[in-house]
């Protein structure tokens, strides 16, 4: 069977916002308000168009399949309205002009909040599909109605072709309600961000959006989140929150991470996560609490691997593989006595490399590089700096090991302005 | 109950840090004040200062009472502004933008960036009028301070920025204290200031607009809500914002007071005509002493600088977030090019124009004020219209009393500024 020539046109929203709308016979129906697409679907065709009549009558749901003509202007077999159209919810539909347009959008594919000026539609087999949206100065042109003056202009002047800026609808991430996000969790095109991106998003949206973004996330994305996001941020994001849902999300945070957030929150608020977490979580947490922020103390961690000296490389690397998952640091393993007294360290590699039956006492490095618990930020950079090391292990008066400082953590103190 | 909480958590975190962090508790604390105060001080620039001090000299203590209604008229117009950058989480232009469209707002954006770079010129002007006084050439004052405000807000943060804004805010106390080494008679001044008189000569009912209309401009509704926004407060905090700017207005016409006073205490008693701050500043000085001229002087330089670091920041913030470009001074030039494009070209534009030779200063100055007032009325309605929408505002929308109260202030604001429009033209 020959396949069919079809024109292919494009067509935008502002072209077809206001226009008339005319039944078969020339009779005019209206000007047209809106229009409403489906959701779910990668390109969505338009299902039904709102037309104004006049001034004193209000906005009747005209269905895409009464439509016969599209070019220049839209005409329908019937003037009968829709008045069975039944609206659905938020989730299921989305009329264009109303939340779209001039709206913020997320690209998914840019990892950026960006600002839909227009709309691109492909008109193909009968149907109007929204494929594209339209964030760029040729787009904003277009709406104020200078798009040629402007095309002109810049030819004319500087040979330069305004380039469009479309961004494909399906890395499109409509914000406009918040029950939208709540529930498309499952197909959230967020998700496919990397937390870092969205902590940059989240950061630029506004308050309302932010918590609705937030709470759309997976709680291990959530935490992931917002160990990236800006401390401020993190602090309203979790008062947002009701007490069991913060604590889920905090307790999936690295311990550090954790521990930071609590202390910025106010005392009652963070007493009630405190007491919702697990036992063990809330238990570390507390201890990290004790030290003020910018030294030793408040930047370490106790979630790392620690071992007496006569444990084999084989039990070693078992207990590594056991508990690797919940701990925030593993590339070096700790020696201590049973007093804690830290005798020394070995790396993870070393301990892959070894040989099972070794143990740790034959294969670890005694001259660790330490710092006390009340050491300031500046002088761990400096020892970070010199020695060269990925983590520095924080220990008392005694030589007793307490915690572990992170590079990662450290950075975020000493260059807090770094991937910001 | 919501602001009891709050109380019982700012308790909390003074009790969470040991004495040495006192100071980072201090500043938990002013985290809430800030946007209204600077905004309010910003509007007291050398434009102000101008008209305050021809009002002044010109017609002694009987603008005097024009002061409280024009304190209460600011009091609501910013409230509105406050409440909904709170609300709403959003800025003026991106609600004027998703409310009423990518056309209007494109136009309003051209007229807001030429009245903005209007101003920028006249604070540029008072920067080098001020530091004649001090003997200093113009083409080394505007220079040193162009690339001051240029350092200032690329190089600082905006922690650090507003710091040093709030402290500028400090410097307007000189006013007050000149005001006070002329010994003026209190008694007298306090029957001019809750007597109101109107006299109906077309000089006198020109500067009771002008005062009007230096107080209440266009950009400062649009700076004051993004940084009630950026400042992240939350509606619990509102309470403190509503403070903040009931504070920060009451200051601004504290500061007018003082000026418009020591004006008419001194040129206007010694039938000495003054035309432009400079001037004033310069007769203070054997009439009032070396220190209380020195400190007129200090005040407009402080004033000029202060505006100009954020007039042309404030447009810049403005247009990007109505056109959804990057707009942060956290990214590179590259990543957010329209943002410091439009913050560059309004310094060199305005630092430069003052710099040219025989700038015609006062058209350019007439004309801002003709699209000062023509914009104003148009953001007033739009500021009406959206406060009153209750898809953004919620339960927070105007009353009845209030929407009585700014309608009528609106009403009186946009006859106002019609009235200058038309009294620049003629």
């Amino acid at each position: 069977m020959a396949a069919e020539y079809e024109p292919q046109v494009f067509l935008f929203l502002s072209q077809i916002l206001k226009k008339k709308m005319i039944d078969v016979k020339g009779r005019l129906l209206g000007q047209i308000l809106d229009v409403v697409v489906p959701l779910g679907e990668p390109y969505p065709p338009v299902s039904g168009i709102l037309v104004k009549p006049d001034r004193r009558r209000a906005p009747v749901i005209m269905p895409w399949r009464n439509l016969v003509e599209v070019n220049g202007c839209f005409v329908v077999d019937t003037g009968e309205a829709d008045t069975s159209w039944e609206g659905g919810t938020e989730a299921e539909e989305i009329w264009l002009k109303e939340s779209l347009l001039d709206k913020q959008i997320v690209d998914t594919n840019g990892a950026k909040v960006r600002r839909v000026n227009d709309l691109q539609f492909l008109m193909a087999r009968g149907g109007l599909y929204l494929i594209h949206v339209d964030v760029g100065f040729r787009g904003l042109m277009r709406r104020v109605g200078l798009e040629e003056v402007t095309d002109y202009f810049l030819k004319g002047l500087f040979e330069y072709d305004l380039p469009d800026q479309f961004i494909s609808w399906q890395f499109v991430q409509p914000l406009f309600s918040p029950d939208l996000l709540r529930l498309n969790v499952a197909e959230s095109r967020l998700a496919q961000l990397h937390p870092a991106d969205i902590a940059d998003i989240i950061e630029e949206l506004d308050i309302r959006q932010r918590t609705a973004v937030f709470q759309s996330l997976d709680v291990e994305t959530a935490a992931e989140t917002l160990e990236e996001t800006d401390p401020k941020i993190q602090v309203t994001l979790i008062e947002n929150m009701d007490v069991e849902q913060a604590s889920d999300i905090i307790e999936e945070m690295s311990l550090s991470d954790a521990a930071d957030l609590l202390a910025d929150l106010p005392r009652g608020k963070a007493e009630d996560i405190l007491e919702a977490m697990e036992q063990d979580f809330a238990e570390d947490v507390k201890e990290l609490l004790a030290h003020p922020e910018e030294t030793a103390g408040g930047l370490m961690t106790t979630a790392y691997l620690s071992f007496m000296p006569q444990t084999t490389v084989m039990e070693a690397l078992q207990v590594v593989h056991r508990e690797a998952e919940d701990l925030d640091f593993v590339y070096y393993l700790y020696v201590v006595d049973e007093e804690e007294h830290l005798l020394g360290l070995l790396s993870l590699r070393e301990l892959l490399v070894a040989l099972p039956e070794t143990c740790l006492s034959d294969l670890m490095f005694r001259r660790v590089v330490t710092v006390e618990l009340d050491e300031d930020k500046d002088s761990i950079a400096s020892d970070f700096a010199k020695y060269g090391i990925m983590a520095i292990p924080v220990v008392d008066d005694q030589m007793r090991l307490q915690g572990v400082i992170m590079f990662k953590d450290l950075l975020e103190v000493v260059a807090p302005r770094l991937g910001k | 109950m919501h602001g009891d909480g709050f109380l019982v958590s700012i308790r909390d975190r003074f009790h969470a840090f040991p004495s040495k962090r006192f100071w980072k508790s201090l500043g938990v604390l002013l985290a809430f004040v800030g946007p209204g105060i600077i905004t309010s001080n910003v509007d007291n620039d050398a434009g102000g200062i101008t008209t305050y001090s021809l009002a002044g000299a010109h017609y002694g203590l009987s603008l005097l009472w024009l002061l409280i209604p024009i304190t209460v008229a600011l009091i609501i117009i910013q409230e509105m502004g406050a409440r909904m950058g709170v609300v709403s989480g959003k800025g003026l232009s991106d609600l004027i933008r998703e409310r009423f469209g990518a056309r209007i707002t494109f136009y309003l954006m051209i007229v807001l960036f030429l009245t903005n770079l209007g101003n920028t010129v006249a604070e540029f002007a008072g920067l080098a009028a001020s530091m004649e006084i001090f003997g200093l050439s113009k083409y080394l004052s505007v220079t040193f301070g162009a690339a001051f405000v240029w350092w200032l807000v690329v190089k600082g943060s905006y922690k650090s920025v507003e710091k040093v804004f709030l402290t500028a805010c400090v410097f307007y106390f000189s006013y007050i204290i000149s005001g006070f080494t002329a010994n003026p008679d209190w008694g007298e001044i306090g029957r001019a200031t809750v007597t109101p008189s109107l006299r109906f000569d077309a000089g006198y009912l020109t500067m009771a607009v002008g005062i009007v209309g230096t107080t209440i401009a266009p950009w400062m509704q649009f700076y004051l809500q993004s940084s009630v926004v950026d400042k992240g407060l939350q509606v619990e905090d509102y309470p403190y914002t509503r403070l903040d700017v009931v504070v920060g207005s009451v200051m601004v016409n504290v500061v007018a007071f003082f000026i418009i006073m020591l004006c008419a205490i001194t040129l206007y008693q010694a039938g000495i005509r003054v035309e432009t701050a400079k001037d004033a500043a310069l007769a203070l000085k054997p009439m009032a002493g070396t220190y209380c001229s020195g400190l007129f002087a200090f005040g407009l330089l402080n004033a000029s600088l202060f505006a100009a670091s954020i007039l042309p920041l404030s447009t810049a913030y403005t247009i990007c977030e109505a056109f959804g470009w990057e707009s942060s001074l956290n990214r590179k030039f590259l990543e957010a090019p329209q943002f410091y494009g439009l913050y560059s070209i309004m310094i060199i534009l305005g630092a430069g124009i003052i710099l040219l030779p025989n700038v015609p200063l006062i058209p350019i100055m007439y004309y801002t004020q003709v699209v000062n007032g023509l914009l104003l009325p148009v953001i007033l309605i739009f500021i009406l219209l959206l406060v009153n929408d209750r898809k953004i505002m919620g339960e927070h929308t105007n009353g009845t009393v209030m929407n009585l109260l700014s309608w009528l202030t609106v009403a009186v604001l946009i006859v106002l500024s019609m009235a200058t429009v038309l009294a620049a033209v003629l």
